[in-house]
């Protein structure tokens, strides 16, 4: 089974990358850890190591090329006699979720048995509708008088979205916020079934599944048609899923394919992170008790963590 | 308290003032044999004579250019203009002369004059005879503008007008001249330049002159129902204008519609929103409401003249928006 080199995401909000140089030529034996190529983002250039040893085959990108995450660039053969087979005008297979370079126990990790067939279950995707425009990159509406009770406590008004609240905020909106911190759920989801579902989605999909969970729990719990999600990256950059109108109740954190497990940010919000373990998804909501009582996080993170647990009864 | 009306209130406060000093008299239309079409100055030529109440004919410009002189010349002038419509006529007179000339004369000469007139739509007197152009005067420097709510109001301000060195307007809403309000019988004058809040409370301020006032207190009554507190607040003269007692409330509140019968656009409304907006900016939780009158000449069609004027129904829709924190783009 030859194996498939794919364009990494080296960054949270990469989609794509241009290559430098390939550092191996067709043909060329690799072992693994050896630099293959160097990728250009729009931060850094990096070399990208090979994940097996063997032989490079079935060059699918040139110099120069700019290559969507996902993409397979080629494929490392066990032998030599295989490279013929892998001949370079090959067409790219569909992208797949980035190969997270630092976990190589995962692609050890066989799909769950219980779990039918993926293939049939991804093909109605669960991924929500485009989501609008997103607001967080433009100017926060408040009105005068929350800007300046904000700027004297110190409150960074981005962080109202994602609390329920519509814009323009108001001076009483800056009462949801809890300044002297807030409180931390976690729950451990085991992860056999969701981790086999997002094999076959790309990493977006993944997010918006996550994101769609949330919503449904939120929805039934509070009885609301009102849940917008926010999709935060670690470079800050949100992305909104839901209707237009629809206030953000909830900001969704994926640390999946990072060594870090829970982000809480300062002043508050409903803020959800997912972390993938080996066989098990960490999932941690953090906020602030004034907006959202205990009893209301947790029935909140039980249901998102039973969603998680078995994806495939919430998407049937 | 008794209770007097509007028109009769004005009538003691001429009366008492032409009692107090002779160099008070009055000049119109048909102020004399008449009492004015209001019927608000009667029995006064009865007690005070033709030479003090002196009817002219209908010729503006000319009686208001010798008020203006008499003033000029040591008498205290007060001037009948029947409707507020026809301040267009007498325009140099008032705004060129009467506000100019102590500041051109070096204070040499003054002129303590009042222009009494009117102002009020939906009496079906059709475009020429229901506007409300206290802005038009307002704007002019030297000229003080007092716009009494009530027939207390009516009274202490028209003393005070009479007794101001300087050019007064005031205007009465002629839809009010029968309206009872409860006044002293004992003397007593308002000062200009001070609001009046008459009720107190939280949630946002409304702000009315003359019978704009009244429409306050009404949308407030509703508001109450809601649970919705709300100072109100009339200004009683909006030349000199009592920013302190508006900027505190609007500090207090948050929040702020400001209610006027003249024109929407370029109006007292958009003076009073904008000195908030400057001095009270970073207080405020909403945009500040502007409530005029519509920008299209007032209808003569009952039916159409009711619509054109700010009503008590239209405060509370824009109060309950202002404070629901809705997103506001006020036309």
């Amino acid at each position: 089974m030859p194996h498939e080199v794919r364009m990494p995401q080296l960054g949270m909000t990469q989609d794509s990358g241009v290559i430098v140089a390939w550092l191996k030529a067709e043909g060329d034996a690799v072992a693994q850890g050896d630099p293959l190529i160097e990728v250009e983002t729009d931060k850094a250039t990096v070399e990208v190591e090979a994940q097996a040893a063997g032989f490079i085959a079935g060059l699918r990108a040139a110099e120069g090329d700019d290559v969507p995450v996902g993409d397979v660039i080629a494929v490392i053969v066990s032998s030599e006699a295989e490279i013929a087979d892998h001949a370079s005008s090959g067409k790219p297979s569909a992208p797949a979720i980035t190969e997270p370079e630092p976990a190589p126990e995962e692609k050890a990790e066989p799909p769950a048995a219980a779990t039918p067939d993926i293939g049939d279950v991804a093909e109605p995707s669960p991924a929500p509708p485009t989501p609008p425009a997103a607001p967080a990159t433009g100017k926060v509406l408040a009105s005068p008088k929350a800007k300046r009770l904000a700027l004297e406590r110190g409150i960074d008004l981005t962080s109202l979205r994602g609390q329920g609240l519509r814009e323009p905020f108001h001076a009483r909106d800056l009462d949801h916020i809890a300044t002297g911190g807030h409180s931390v759920l976690t729950a451990e989801v085991a992860g056999n079934a969701m981790t086999a579902l997002l094999a076959a989605s790309t990493e977006t999909m993944g997010r918006q599944l996550f994101a769609a969970f949330a919503a449904g729990a939120w929805r039934s719990l509070f009885a609301t048609d009102d849940a917008g999600i926010a999709i935060k990256a670690l470079d800050g950059t949100v992305t909104t899923i839901g209707r237009a109108d629809e206030p953000i109740v909830l900001t969704l954190v994926d640390l999946c394919d990072t060594r870090l497990t829970t982000y809480a940010p300062a002043g508050g919000g409903v803020t959800l992170c997912v972390a993938r373990r080996t066989d098990r998804y960490d999932l941690t909501l953090s906020f602030a008790e004034t907006g959202l009582p205990l009893p209301h996080a947790a029935a909140l993170l039980d249901d998102i963590a039973a969603r998680v647990e078995d994806p495939i009864r919430q998407l049937l | 308290m008794r209770e007097i009306t509007l028109s009769q209130a004005v009538n003691e406060a001429i009366a008492e003032e032409m009692r107090r000093d002779e160099t008070v008299f009055l000049i119109g239309e048909d102020v004399a044999e008449a009492g004015t079409p209001f019927k608000v100055l009667s029995g006064l030529v009865e007690e005070f004579g033709t030479k003090r109440v002196i009817d002219t004919p209908i010729a503006e410009p000319g009686f208001m250019g010798i008020a203006v002189g008499a003033a000029m010349t040591g008498a205290r002038p007060i001037v009948d203009l029947m409707f507020g419509d026809f301040l267009y006529l007498v325009m140099d007179q008032l705004c060129n002369q009467a506000a100019k000339t102590h500041y051109m004369s070096g204070g040499k000469l003054k002129v303590p004059l009042v222009l009494r007139t009117n102002l009020g739509a939906t009496r079906r007197s059709a475009a020429q005879h229901s506007q409300s152009l206290q802005a038009l005067v307002a704007h002019i420097p030297g000229l003080k503008v007092a716009m009494p709510s009530s027939a207390y109001e009516a009274k202490g301000l028209m003393k005070t007008a009479i007794r101001d060195d300087n050019p007064v307007v005031i205007f009465e809403d002629k839809l009010m001249y029968q309206d009872k309000a409860p006044v002293p019988e004992e003397e007593f004058l308002i000062p200009f330049g001070k609001a009046n809040v008459l009720r107190e409370g939280s949630d946002i301020t409304l702000i009315g002159t003359s019978s704009m006032r009244q429409v306050c207190e009404k949308a407030a009554d509703l508001l109450a129902d809601d649970g919705i507190s709300a100072d109100v607040i009339d200004p009683r003269t909006i030349v000199p204008l009592d920013d302190e007692t508006l900027l505190a409330s609007a500090r207090k509140t948050s929040r702020v519609i400001v209610v006027d019968e003249g024109h929407q656009s370029y109006g007292v409304t958009a003076e009073i929103a904008s000195r908030i907006n400057e001095k009270a900016f970073y207080h405020l939780d909403a945009p500040v409401i502007r409530m005029g009158a519509m920008d299209v000449p007032v209808p003569f069609s009952p039916a159409l003249e009711d619509l054109t004027v700010p009503t008590p129904e239209g405060v509370l829709e824009n109060a309950r928006k202002l404070v629901a924190g809705e997103l506001i783009h006020a036309a």
